[in-house]
Order: C-alpha cells, then sequence, then structure tokens
C-alpha cells in the first residue's frame, strides 16, 4: 500500500482533511467511477483520487465541466457502477438540468453527488445554499458535522443511493473540506458492482424520462418513494436525538451548525441541559425523531451553517400539529444570520442572549478591534510575472484610444483579480468620478463579474441592445472559455455581436491548484495529451478575426488588441502565456537580472501600476526598485518605464 | 491539561503554515487518546482567494472540541512565520496571556512595497500585543534555518520553539515523527535539526529573560 493515509489499512487513525475523507469514503465504498470539475473548495476530493488511482481500480477524470462530471457519473450508475461527482456551489447550477431531470428515473449503482458550499463566501461568487437542490431534486441530502462523518457519510450515501435508487446529496462546506480532523478509516469492500444494462430495471422505460408512462408517471413514482428516505432519516446513524427530561428548550443542530452548537454550549456552561437533535441526514426531515423531541417543548431552536432549510422543513412539519411552540434560528424569530458563516462566537452570543446567559465572549475586544483597524493589510495580487499583467497593461494602453465608456466584461479565473479593486480605496456612491474612475490599477479593470462563461454573453447583450458610449470587450481564461464558453462564440458568430474577445490563455486552471485541461497537453492522471487547438476551434465556429499574440510582448499586444478591436464583429485575440508559477516550478528563475536604475527613475510610478508585486516604491527617495526575491526577468515593468530605467541587463 | 488548547499558525503563502498546523495537530493526535470523546483534534484552514504571497492562518485546536476555528481572543499560542502576520493574528485571536511566537525575518506585503502603507516596527509589535495581555518572543528563524542546512526549514524551526513553550500536548518523539512524516525523505536530518535548533533557540531567550 501507498504511504497516503487514503489508501492507509482500516481501523487506523488519521489526520484527514474533509476533502481526503470524502475521497477514502469513497474508496473504502468501492467506487468505480470519478468525475470532477476543480472549484475550491471542493478540488481536492477529485485530486487525492488521481493520486490513488494507481492502486485502485476505479476511472477517474477532470471532466470540461461540471455537468459533463454529472452526467459521467449518472452514465456510470444506469450501467450498476458506484460514481462519485464533486463540484463547488457553483458547479450545482452548471449540473442542473441533468441534476433535476435524473431523478424522475434515479439510479442503479450507488451515485454520491458531494457539492462543497462555501458561507461567508471565502472563495465563490455566492454563498448559495445548495441544500436547497436537493430538496428541489426530491433526493436524500446529508451534512457532515466533522471530517469522521464526511468519511462514513460518503461510505453511506453509496449504501442510501442503491436501497433508495436514487442519487444522494453530501453536502459539504468550506469548514469541512478545508478543514482536517482525527479521523479512524474503516474497512474498504471488496467486491464491486457488476455491469450490466436493462431498459426496462423495474419500471418501463426506466431511464428515459419521456418514455412511457412519461414524465408525470415518473414524478409520481418519485413521490411514491419518498416515504421510504423519511424512514431511513428516522432511523439514521447520524440523527441522534439526546433527550432531557423535562427540557422545556430544545435544540436541532445540522451538519457543521452541531460543531459550533456544541462548542457554543459548553463555552455558555450549558451542555447536557437541553434535548437537542444533532441531524446529519437533513432531507428528507427525520419526522418521528422531530416529535419525540418536541414533547412539552416551547422552545425551538436550529442551528445551521446557509439558509434556514431545516428549519424551513421543522416550520412546514409542525405547523399542523404543534401548538405553543416558538421556533428561533434564521426566518422569523432571527437569532442567527441567513448570511455569513458561523462559529463558535457567534452562536455562543446568539445563545446566550436568547436564554438569558450572562455571557462575554472577549474581554478585550475593544483593545482587539482598535489593533485590528491598524494592522497593514496583505493585498491578495496577480503573482510576480504573472501573463494577466501583460493583458491588463496592454489593455490599457489600447483603451486609452477609445476615450468613452468602455466595458470590460470579467469571468471567473486567477484574471478575475483585475476586478479586486486596490486596498483600502472602495469608492462611495457620492465619490467625485474622477476618483470612482481613475482606471490605472490593473486591479480596477473587469466592470463586470458573475460566473464561468457569463461575461461574453453580457457582452453580446450590451452590443445587441445598441450601447455605443464606448467599447465592448470580454475575456476569460482557457479553462473557462471550453468550460463555459463555446456555444456563446457560436451565437456571437450567428448573431453577428460586435464585440471583442480576449482568451488568457495560460495553459492550465491555475486558480484552483493547477489541474491540467484539454488544452495543457496532458491527461486529468498526467499522461501526454495532444492540446486542443483554440485558434482552430473559434475558425471554425466562423470567427474570422482570430489573433495570437504572446503576453510578455506589449507593443505587439496592444497592436493586435487594437487591431481586433478596430474590426467590426466578432473579433478574438488568443493571448499567449503560460502561469509564471509552473515556469518557476519547472526552471527557477536565480540571479535575477531586473533592476532600476535610480538615476534614470522619476517616480511616475507606471511600473507600480503594472501591479506586479515584484515592483516596490520608495516613497521618501521616489524611486521604483525590484524585489529580486520574487521578480521572474518576465520584462514587462521595463517594457512599462517611460524612461527606459528599468534594465533587464543586470548590474554592472 | 486544559479542556482545550487553541494555536493559531500564521504566515504567507508558500512559507508552510499549514504544513506546519499538520505536523503539529498529527503530534497531538499520536501522544493523545483519540478514541475518548474529550479529545479531539480539528485544523481549519483560513486563506483568501488561494494566490501566492497572500495571508495564511492554520487554527489547531485540541481537547474537548467539535469546531474547526479559533474564537475570538482564545489562542493561547501563536506562531508566526512573519511578523506582520504575527501581528494580524494576534490582534484578532490572541488570549490574555497568551504566547506569541515570531520568526524575525519580514516579507512586506505589496501594500508596503509600494508605499501605500508602513511595516509595523518589532516595537509597535511587542506594545500592541503587550496591550492585549500576551508576550511575544521573537526568533531568528530565517538564520536559524540557513545553519539546519535549508531555509526552507523556517516553520520546522518554529515548531522547535513552539514545542519547547510546552504548550503543545505532545512529546518530543511523536513531534519528531510527525515532521518525518510529512517531509521529504531527503530533507529529514535538516528538519530535525531545525526543530532542535528552534527549541534550543527559545530556551536560551526565555531562560535569559
Amino acid at each position: 500500500m501507498s504511504s497516503q493515509p487514503v489508501l492507509a489499512d482500516g481501523g487506523t487513525r488519521h489526520l484527514l482533511m474533509g476533502n481526503e475523507a470524502i475521497a477514502r469514503g469513497a474508496i473504502e465504498a468501492g467506487v468505480q467511477l470519478v468525475a470532477a470539475y476543480p472549484g475550491t473548495p471542493s478540488s481536492e476530493i477529485c485530486e487525492v483520487l488521481i493520486d490513488a488511482a494507481p492502486h485502485c481500480d476505479y476511472y477517474v477524470e477532470w471532466s470540461t465541466n461540471e455537468k459533463i462530471a454529472f452526467e459521467m457519473a449518472a452514465g456510470a450508475s444506469l450501467v450498476g457502477a458506484r460514481s462519485i461527482v464533486a463540484m463547488k456551489n457553483a458547479g450545482l447550477n452548471v449540473a442542473m438540468d441533468t441534476f433535476m431531470t435524473l431523478p424522475y428515473g434515479g439510479v442503479k449503482g450507488g451515485m454520491v453527488i458531494v457539492v462543497a458550499d462555501d458561507p461567508a463566501a471565502h472563495y465563490s461568487s455566492t454563498e448559495q445554499d445548495t441544500r436547497f437542490a436537493a430538496a428541489y431534486a426530491e433526493i436524500p441530502c446529508l451534512e457532515p458535522m466533522d471530517q469522521q462523518e464526511a468519511l462514513e457519510m460518503t461510505k453511506a450515501a453509496f449504501e442510501i443511493s442503491e436501497e433508495m435508487e436514487l442519487p444522494v446529496f453530501l453536502r459539504s462546506v468550506s469548514r469541512i473540506s478545508h478543514a482536517s480532523g482525527d479521523v479512524l478509516l474503516g474497512d474498504l469492500r471488496e467486491e464491486r458492482n457488476q455491469l450490466g444494462f436493462n431498459k426496462h430495471y423495474k419500471l418501463p422505460f426506466r431511464w428515459n424520462v419521456y418514455g412511457p408512462p412519461g414524465a408525470l408517471e415518473k414524478h409520481k413514482w418519485l413521490h411514491s418513494i419518498l416515504p421510504k428516505a423519511k424512514e431511513l432519516s428516522n432511523i439514521s446513524p447520524f440523527n441522534k436525538l439526546n433527550l432531557v427530561p423535562n427540557s422545556k428548550t430544545a435544540i436541532v443542530m445540522a451538519g457543521i451548525g452541531a460543531a459550533y452548537g456544541i462548542d457554543a454550549l459548553r463555552r455558555i456552561g450549558l451542555a447536557d441541559q437541553f434535548s437537542t437533535l444533532k441531524l446529519g441526514m437533513v432531507y428528507p426531515l427525520a419526522e418521528k425523531l422531530v416529535d419525540e423531541l418536541l414533547e412539552g417543548v416551547d422552545t425551538l431552536i436550529v442551528i445551521e451553517e446557509g439558509d434556514p432549510v431545516v428549519e424551513n422543513q421543522i416550520r412546514a412539519y409542525v405547523q399542523s400539529n404543534t401548538s405553543g411552540l416558538t421556533i428561533y434560528g434564521k426566518s422569523i424569530n432571527k437569532i442567527l444570520n441567513p448570511y455569513g458563516e458561523l462559529n463558535a462566537d457567534v452562536v455562543s452570543e446568539a445563545l446566550a442572549g436568547l436564554l438569558g446567559i450572562e455571557y462575554c465572549g472577549d474581554v478585550m475586544s475593544d483593545v482587539r478591534q482598535s489593533i485590528i483597524e491598524t494592522v497593514t493589510p496583505r493585498s491578495s495580487t496577480l503573482c510576480a510575472g504573472c501573463s494577466h499583467l501583460g493583458t491588463y497593461a496592454a489593455l490599457k494602453q489600447v483603451l486609452k484610444k477609445y476615450p468613452g465608456i468602455n466595458i470590460i466584461n470579467g469571468d471567473i479565473g486567477c484574471y478575475e483579480q483585475g476586478g479586486y479593486g486596490v486596498a483600502g480605496t472602495t469608492p462611495s456612491p457620492n465619490d467625485d468620478e474622477s476618483k470612482k474612475y481613475p482606471n490605472i490599477s490593473t486591479y480596477e479593470m473587469l466592470d463586470t463579474i458573475h460566473v464561468m462563461g457569463s461575461g461574453i454573453g453580457l457582452a453580446q447583450g450590451q452590443a445587441h441592445v445598441g450601447y455605443s458610449d464606448g467599447k465592448i470587450l470580454a475575456v476569460a481564461g482557457d479553462s473557462t472559455f471550453i468550460h463555459a464558453v463555446l456555444p456563446s462564440v457560436v451565437n456571437c458568430v450567428y448573431s453577428e455581436a460586435d464585440i471583442t474577445f480576449l482568451v488568457l490563455d495560460n495553459r492550465w486552471t491555475c486558480m484552483t491548484g493547477h489541474q491540467p485541461n484539454p488544452n495543457t497537453g496532458l491527461s486529468s492522471l498526467g499522461e501526454p495529451r495532444e492540446r486542443l487547438d483554440l485558434e482552430k476551434v473559434v475558425r471554425a465556429f466562423g470567427v474570422n478575426h482570430v489573433m495570437k499574440a504572446n503576453a510578455y510582448d506589449l507593443e505587439c499586444l496592444s497592436e493586435t488588441i487594437h487591431h481586433a478591436l478596430e474590426h467590426k464583429g466578432i473579433s478574438i485575440v488568443i493571448v499567449e502565456g503560460e502561469c509564471m508559477l509552473q515556469v518557476q516550478r519547472r526552471n527557477r528563475t536565480v540571479n535575477v537580472k531586473t533592476h532600476v536604475i535610480q538615476d534614470k527613475c522619476i517616480g511616475c510610478r507606471a511600473c507600480v501600476n503594472l501591479g506586479c508585486p515584484a515592483v516596490t516604491f520608495d516613497k521618501v527617495k521616489r524611486k521604483a526598485g525590484i524585489d529580486p526575491l520574487t521578480c521572474t526577468d518576465c520584462g514587462l515593468c521595463s517594457q512599462i518605464c517611460p524612461v527606459n530605467a528599468i534594465s533587464k541587463k543586470g548590474r554592472d | 491539561m486544559k479542556q482545550e488548547i487553541n494555536i493559531v499558525v500564521a504566515g504567507v503563502g508558500g512559507q508552510g503554515s499549514i504544513l506546519a498546523s499538520h505536523i503539529i495537530a498529527e503530534a497531538a493526535m499520536c501522544s493523545n487518546d483519540t478514541r475518548r470523546e474529550h479529545f479531539k483534534v480539528r485544523v481549519g484552514e483560513t486563506f483568501g482567494a488561494a494566490m501566492r504571497g497572500g495571508a495564511v492562518a492554520s487554527h489547531i485546536r485540541l481537547g474537548l472540541v467539535e469546531s474547526p476555528l479559533v474564537g475570538s481572543g482564545r489562542a493561547d499560542l501563536i506562531v508566526a512565520m512573519e511578523p506582520l502576520e504575527g501581528l494580524r493574528n494576534a490582534a484578532k485571536y490572541l488570549a490574555q496571556d497568551g504566547l506569541v511566537l515570531v520568526n524575525r525575518a519580514s516579507i512586506p506585503p505589496v501594500d508596503v512595497k509600494v508605499g501605500n502603507f508602513e511595516y509595523p516596527t518589532e516595537d509597535m509589535i511587542v506594545q500592541s500585543i503587550g496591550n492585549l495581555g500576551g508576550k511575544v518572543v521573537f526568533i531568528d528563524a530565517t538564520n536559524l534555518a540557513i545553519k539546519a542546512g535549508t531555509a526552507k526549514t523556517v516553520s520546522v524551526v518554529m515548531i522547535g520553539a513552539a514545542y519547547a513553550s510546552g504548550l503543545i500536548p505532545c512529546t518530543e518523539e511523536k513531534i519528531k515523527q510527525s515532521i518525518e512524516n510529512r517531509v521529504p525523505a531527503k530533507f529529514t536530518k535538516a528538519n530535525l535539526d531545525a526543530f532542535a535548533l528552534g527549541a534550543e533557540e527559545y530556551r536560551r531567550i526565555t531562560n535569559g529573560s
């Protein structure tokens, strides 16, 4: 066996990240197919399963988007195999079409859908609570409180899926997926599901929603089996009822809400004082356990991460048969916010406040706040020598020729930092226009950012409705281009939209940890593959104005973008520049030659505005400098300097 | 032992803070009986948009604990690979009477490098931590790491100092084992040397004061 903890013997104890625990659960269950598209905080599930693949016997891949990954897993399940698909919250939106339809016929082999939500939106466009989606699709939903449960639930999810003949939803969150805990490993299931296909498996035209008797009958079938799911929820080992005699107050804690709730109760001195129901299977609701919990109770508190998904199920359920009960949670009688992230501090305060307990979480909070406000920030930036720095520098230069209000539609990837703003300078709506739109920083370039592939779509709408105050552009990286942009390019050609689109081709899916994609030249397992030829693809789609340019040659890149902007109709510039981190990993720049000739520097800060973290500025001397520890000798700053004060030739 | 022990390991992306937190947590896990309900191990990782050079902090919770994040004002120990990150995390998490171990070598953020902000002086850091009721010990970890054979062992020098503080509930044998488990085999000796140098330096400084 390998030294990887996910492959260690059953019965041993390891410190595992939540995503590793989920991966281990899949291995223990005898998974036969794994598919995913990278997305923080879910990526390590597939990464770990790729690393473990040589020692196991499943198929694993990074698919080109979440919908395809979902369909891979569904297809495997329909022929009887155990499959798992992993994605981040936003990824589920991409897979939604198939996700909503698959439950109508259900599945055969166990199929587990892992979605890692991101409360507080640490790494995401939204905080969306995907447990709603599980309820929407009417499939069982599990939610772990820690890494041990993440492993056990993943394993159990395959069993539940096969028993219910439905896909099972496992909702993780950042603080499960990207946190670690002590985990006791279980034993591996030796047998594998036999493969086979039967188009009328237990039901006529089982896997074909349109096959007789049709979609309505299939929806009725789905409802006919839901009582069985409720029964499973009532007896689930992940739902734990702890009754305290004569307790008038009861607490329901779901998923990681249980971890915060237990910590908070201990902290405010109320551990074991109230009846509690810890929920791990959160949909459908364990109604019998709720009945038992609420016997003689007048106050119910619900603690859960995200939206009031469990709370609302309880509200709907008790409406008809419980009077004199007040429910506190995140909707009516709000004690916790339905946005942001829980922690033991906020849960302690909420519980202490409601229950009239004297509690001071932090006696130093005033001192603390005064220090926090003055601590120097550490702004996130693009990396030193990043090819996107070149793209944005060239764009800034070219757009000076177009004095209107140009719109640059952004997208998702490292380059989205071009819309993160500059530290400590959030514009206010009442600011002077010149202050609101200085347009000098690389980090203020992007005007719209929503989701993968949305930029080029917005651009078409702006163009076709007749926006004419300035040029309309969109940018997207290579992985995003393959994931979500291809149909949009076809639409541009077909509808003759007058926009300019920049593909920022850095060869890898960088932001999530440099996963390979069809443009990398490597398979998911690192074997050589023919690179997808982006230029040929868009030419085949009918884009006539397609040009390639090097991100590190600013003059040529600016000229290429200028040509594209002058072209009427869709024009595409493929900006090439491999991710500098990957370049440096293969061949680290040593003895950095780039430096500022101090006598020549006029202190204009043009190089600083490039946004490269290797460029420094001495406020007192009013001179720029280069940090030799981070500089990669990429040469962008020396091309920007108006007085040639940055030399690439090394010091004398 | 206290019911719960809270430790924050902070630094800049690429300095090995997350690795260090896993070494500490694993050592604590192997030194205590985790089959019993009163000793659990939780590590919460916090980092922004996962960019190179960004601020990174790992939260370690040991004992009668369930959730992965250290509460405001509840860290018994902060291990900082970099002074500004030590101050940032002390401000948020340091308990009264808490200890902050700081590697003296600074990595100025871009905000300082371009002249928009000042980097805090050592005096300012000492004063702020004093105002919070805590104590700070500066360690020349980068120099000690170079002495151990490679600057890449900075985080393990700091683990050595943290171990010597007596605040990590683990044995020396288990923490050394955990280091061996988690660093590349060819750097095992350098890392074990780094651990010893860090522990020795902490003892030298604190015995002298």
